[in-house]
């Protein structure tokens, strides 16, 4: 029997990425390999059987798929497929498929899955990138809200102060005021048996007319409300107005390992970033902002084990870094007077394209209006060493290249900066491009915008179809390349004998950083953040669609996994750098990460060949 | 009728029997009368013929596709052309065989031997199914010189005990299979020939099932008018 006789099914599924770009023979060997299934929404679900994995597709009818815990994260109808991440991860699906409608699916069993995979590219990245969507989408869910996803055990403090039952509360207050904290725990045996708060102090010795030498247990409040150390900050809140109670005991198999007070839980949420940027701009001297400027690891790391997309967290952590360089400008003015006359504070590099990440440090310079005279330059000077001082003593280290507003080189009227970028524009000398790149990446974050507009205007317009420039720009751009060797194996950098694993930074973001900023400034376009640039240069036709949607995905995909190796080694103590071991992830995501350096390797080959073709 | 009087039926068959073909056929039959429905093995099948008359007119081709354990297997859907004495006539037109590709063909009895041998250990399932057995029991008559007995499923009948049950009157059209599978959220299929209509029927046996079972277990009497 040819797959002719039954015409209908091999045409349903011709009809669908990735199918149609299989052959004939394929596609028929493939059609004939299906069996069908009929769903009804009486059944409410449809059975996964976990030794049975296979590749389910809709032919007709309406599912829904939701995660274990029951958020949405697709919703398929005709043509739309199910099953294939267990397939491709190989562990047990962890989703449940919920019929909406009746309807029937053509299931593709895992052997055929596998030899399509092999025998098409298309198909095995169409899978790959449909699993790395839902994934996305999962993250995308769990992002919602700080409090309700994360643990206590991120805000508590481990180190409760504890004390026996029969101590006076006298020495029991001496201790909890040299710790500075408003409890301690009483410990009998070693089990808690009580907490003593500033309150107990205060209601049951002090307005008692008992002294000091009264025992712990007489004061303290027996057998308190605890908590069990895996539990969520949420349920740490809703115990707390529930028993109208500050302190709540944490315990781990029944001994005390530390406490969670409200203040923690306020402190935790003001590490959101709007509460934090609202308290950036509230603070009204310095040290102070150096203060709240302590906050932002912890914001990091909510942002990171939210799951948030590392668009956003490089967005968030951009927008906190420009409210403090804003507010250290205006108190610094306060101090200094006025300035005379109209400036922009410039960022450049990460800050300018709003992708920071841990421990950036600063790029920055100042735009004046015209020259100065003495007078002002002098008020520049000062004004410019103070808030680079401030970005310093908030964690943003001084920059190691000295591109920084203090430094007079990178302090100029708007005629000496237009000179400064005509330079690198009409005599490209590669050794200085290189260094000069991240000024492409230029953003104002104070000033008026007209004046910043005239710079970038007059910067654009030189570099618009500027051959000779984009060809050097490229030519630097591609002296570093993706970690792929031979057979698409993993280039790992060494230091020494040490393996220091696989450069997520140099050897991939930026690199589409420089992809995206050459098409940019051949096009002229303004956007300076490179997913914006890049979504532009799609919308302008200069990128075609399917290849501005790989580099973005790329990107995204590679900051992310960038962002969670940095989340971990946080976690574990490890110093933060850009390094990836690839064995310490699942084959499934390393997978992924070959797909998403071939994307970058691709293209940089599209770019050379766009723009170093006359050379 | 129910599945014990069918098994007793089919072991008094395969009994009197003399034709070592048509008792296997029944003993394995009767082997998977035991099973719950939802594992029962069924054979959807569809014959295309020059005319409805089963005294006159030829069987053209047989169509069949195995549901196992509820689901259709295509690996094992079949489809068999049947040579036919004289011409297609007009009927091709119909069915789109032309008299050329006959001669692909296997002879009458060579598509009856293969039938059975196909089917054995599976319930019949076809849309107007008595129509059908007409035409394969008369062929058997011709061939064996003897009785066959065949037992089917009918959608057709299922679907008309279902529409009855809602409603008092049931319009003109709606019992054809395309009709019916519309009712149960089933795709259109442009083409037909024997193998697809036979696909098209398990489709529908597999909703319908759906449908009758709801959460509850299925047994055979629920299937078999």
């Amino acid at each position: 029997m040819d797959a002719s006789e039954l015409q209908p099914v091999t045409d349903f599924i011709k009809g669908l990425v990735p199918f149609g770009t299989l052959s004939d023979l394929t596609l028929e060997r493939c059609c004939k390999s299906l069996s069908i299934g009929y769903y009804s929404k009486a059944s409410g679900f449809v059975p996964l059987d976990p030794a049975h994995p296979q590749l389910y597709i809709v032919r007709s009818g309406a599912f829904e798929v939701r995660d274990k815990n029951g958020e949405l994260l697709d919703r398929l109808g005709e043509g739309d497929y199910f099953g294939f991440p267990s397939l491709l991860s190989g562990e047990d699906a962890s989703n449940r498929v919920a019929i909406l409608e009746d309807g029937l699916v053509y299931h593709l069993p895992p052997d055929m899955f596998d030899l399509l995979r092999l025998e098409s590219r298309e198909f095995d990245r169409f899978f790959n990138r449909a699993f790395a969507k839902r994934l996305r989408h999962q993250g995308r869910f769990k992002a919602k809200d700080l409090t309700t996803t994360s643990r206590i055990t991120s805000l508590m403090s481990r180190t409760p102060l504890t004390i026996d039952l029969n101590t006076s509360v006298a020495e029991a207050s001496r201790l909890m005021r040299k710790a500075r904290v408003s409890s301690v725990l009483v410990i009998d045996n070693n089990k808690l048996v009580g907490i003593l708060t500033d309150k107990d102090l205060r209601n049951r010795v002090l307005a008692e007319n008992l002294n000091g030498d009264l025992p712990v247990h007489q004061a303290m409040t027996c057998n308190p409300v605890v908590i069990e150390s895996n539990s969520l900050v949420f349920e740490a809140m809703l115990s707390m107005s529930a028993h109208n109670i500050h302190h709540l005991p944490v315990l781990d198999n029944g001994q005390a390992t530390g406490i969670v007070t409200s203040t923690d839980i306020l402190r935790g949420q003001s590490s959101q970033p709007l509460l934090l940027i609202g308290e950036i701009e509230r603070q009204n001297d310095i040290a102070s902002l150096i203060q709240v400027s302590k906050q932002i690891p912890l914001l990091l790391q909510n942002l990171i084990s939210a799951d948030a997309r590392a668009e956003e967290i490089g967005r968030v952590l951009t927008s906190v870094t420009d409210a403090l360089t804003r507010r250290l400008i205006v108190l610094n003015q306060q101090i200094l007077g006025e300035a005379p006359m109209a400036f922009c504070w410039l960022a450049f590099g990460s800050q300018g394209r709003q992708d920071q990440a841990a421990c950036s440090d600063q790029d920055n310079g100042l735009l004046l209006a015209h020259e100065p005279d003495d007078a002002a330059a002098g008020y520049f000077e000062a004004l410019s060493r103070a808030v680079c001082k401030g970005l310093d003593e908030c964690g943003y280290v001084y920059c190691p290249g000295d591109i920084m507003a203090q430094n007079p080189k990178w302090r100029m009227s708007l005629q000496r900066w237009q000179q400064v970028f005509d330079k690198w524009v009409n005599t490209p000398e590669p050794k200085a491009l290189m260094h000069a790149s991240i000024f492409f990446d230029m953003r104002s974050v104070y000033g008026p915008k007209s004046l910043f507009d005239s710079l970038q205007d007059s910067v654009l317009s030189k570099t618009k179809d500027n051959d000779i420039f984009l060809a050097g720009l490229t030519g630097n751009s591609l002296t570093s390349t993706p970690p792929l060797g031979f057979f698409r194996k993993f280039v790992l950098e060494r230091d020494g004998s040490e393996v220091k694993g696989i450069d997520l930074k140099h050897k991939g973001n930026a690199l589409i950083n420089d992809i995206a900023r050459v098409y940019a400034l051949s096009a002229g376009i303004k956007e300076v953040n490179t997913a914006k640039r890049i979504r532009a240069l799609m919308e302008q036709n200069i990128i075609n669609r399917k290849d501005a949607l790989n580099l973005a995905d790329a990107h995204e995909f590679i900051a992310h996994m960038r962002l969670s190796n940095q989340g971990l080694q946080y976690t574990q103590s490890l110093p933060i750098t850009n390094y990836l071991m690839p064995q310490s992830v699942s084959s499934l995501i390393r997978h992924q990460l070959r797909d998403a350096f071939k994307v970058v390797h691709d293209g940089q080959v599209g770019l050379k060949l766009k723009m170093m073709r006359n050379f | 009728m129910n599945a014990i009087y069918l098994k007793l039926r089919l072991q008094l068959d395969a009994l009197l029997c003399k034709n070592a073909l048509l008792r296997d056929y029944y003993q394995a039959l009767n082997q998977q009368l035991s099973l719950p429905v939802s594992q029962m093995p069924f054979m959807a099948f569809d014959l295309e013929m020059t005319g409805l008359d089963s005294q006159q007119d030829q069987i053209l081709s047989i169509g069949i596709v195995p549901i196992i354990a509820g689901e259709l297997h295509l690996a094992k859907a079949k489809h068999l052309l049947v040579q036919i004495e004289g011409s297609v006539g007009n009927s091709a037109v119909i069915h789109g065989i032309v008299d050329d590709q006959l001669t692909h063909a296997v002879d009458i009895e060579q598509a009856l031997q293969w039938f059975l041998e196909q089917t054995k250990g599976h319930i019949l399932v076809a849309h107007h199914a008595p129509l059908d057995l007409c035409f394969l029991k008369a062929g058997y008559l011709r061939w064996l010189k003897q009785e066959v007995k065949l037992i089917a499923v009918d959608t057709m009948a299922l679907e008309k005990k279902r529409l009855l049950r809602k409603h008092d009157v049931i319009q003109e059209g709606s019992l054809r299979l395309d009709a019916c599978r519309s009712r149960y959220n089933l795709p259109v299929y442009a083409a037909h020939n024997a193998a697809v209509d036979a696909l098209a029927c398990g489709e529908l046996l597999l909703a319908q099932m759906a449908a009758i079972a709801g959460k509850d277990e299925l047994v055979l009497t629920d299937l078999l008018a």
